[in-house]
């Protein structure tokens, strides 16, 4: 089984003439190498799980990111379309100008309204 | 709950580590020691010896990783999302190849690899924690080792280029 490879590189306890002859064999020794280089790779991969950034932090920058670049955009937008309009003359005339009225009212005195003395007023 | 808490922050760092492989996401594996302070600070009496208490954190960690991984497992199945695909042993992320080949491990031989690989419990205390004699833990922990080298022959062998060292880190 060759686990007595595992018990010496994990500082365990392990038979020594068992570990010899695990190490007789070319199979034994590459092993023994493999599963050190092994180490060398998980160690490192774990450390990075480990201290891995928050995906919801990451999801919230990218939103405020988002929401940045769309109200820059729409800035500029609005900024680009109020200069075009301004350099059209027809446009301008029309901004301008009053609209026609739909009703006209008209209020008398003494008809629509009347005036009456208060004290202490005019 | 001095003890408790004293305990909880001794071995937060390997907690966090080892449920990060577990669970193979920081974040996750942060929230979730969280979940362990709580069950550990509730602890009426902690076992009296360092390995023992060890051993037994370890054990609460475990049962909350599997309680999460369960919820995981049925939210994926919701989802009708693809299990875990076995490494082909290239590509540039080794992180993430690592991340998949533990995946791929048992529950069992992953959480004994973990908590010598990323806790460094000893055989003992991993017994302890999982419920298995030492030598089971043993030829657990050498199986789960075999497995990853067979889904990581590619990293393996560029480590191989490089100096080496035994011990963990």
């Amino acid at each position: 089984m060759h686990d007595v490879i595992s018990a010496f590189l994990d500082n365990e306890p392990f038979d020594a003439e068992e570990f010899s002859a695990a190490l007789a064999t070319p199979d034994g020794r590459q092993l023994l190498v493999d599963l050190v280089a092994l180490r060398g790779v998980v160690q490192p991969a774990l450390t990075a799980a480990a201290t891995q950034p928050a995906a919801s932090r990451r999801t919230h920058w990218l939103g405020v990111a988002a929401a940045v670049v769309m109200l820059a955009g729409g800035f500029a937008l609005g900024q680009w379309a109020a200069r075009g309009n301004s350099s059209s003359p027809e446009t301008a005339v029309s901004a301008t100008s009053a609209p026609e009225p739909t009703a006209n009212y008209r209020f008398e005195p003494g008809v629509n309204w009347r005036e009456t003395s208060s004290t202490g007023g005019h | 709950m001095a003890e408790s808490q004293a305990l909880f922050l001794t071995c937060r760092d390997s907690l966090v580590r080892y449920l990060a492989g577990a669970v193979g996401h920081g974040e996750t594996a942060r929230d979730l020691a969280q979940d362990v302070f709580v069950r550990v600070v509730a602890a009426t009496r902690l076992p009296p010896t360092d390995p023992e208490r060890r051993a037994w954190l370890f054990h609460v960690a475990r049962n909350i990783a599997i309680d999460h991984l369960r919820r995981e497992r049925h939210r994926r199945a919701d989802a009708l999302e693809a299990e875990p695909v076995a490494p082909a042993g290239s590509g540039p992320d080794t992180a993430l190849m690592v991340k998949q080949a533990l995946a791929w491990l048992d529950d069992l031989g992953r959480d004994v690899f973990l908590m010598r690989e990323a806790a460094g419990l000893s055989y003992a205390e991993i017994a302890a924690a999982c419920g298995l004699t030492p030598d089971a833990v043993r030829s657990r922990i050498h199986r789960a080792r075999l497995q990853l080298r067979e889904f990581l022959q590619q990293p393996i062998q560029t480590a191989r280029a490089r100096p080496l060292r035994t011990g963990l880190r």
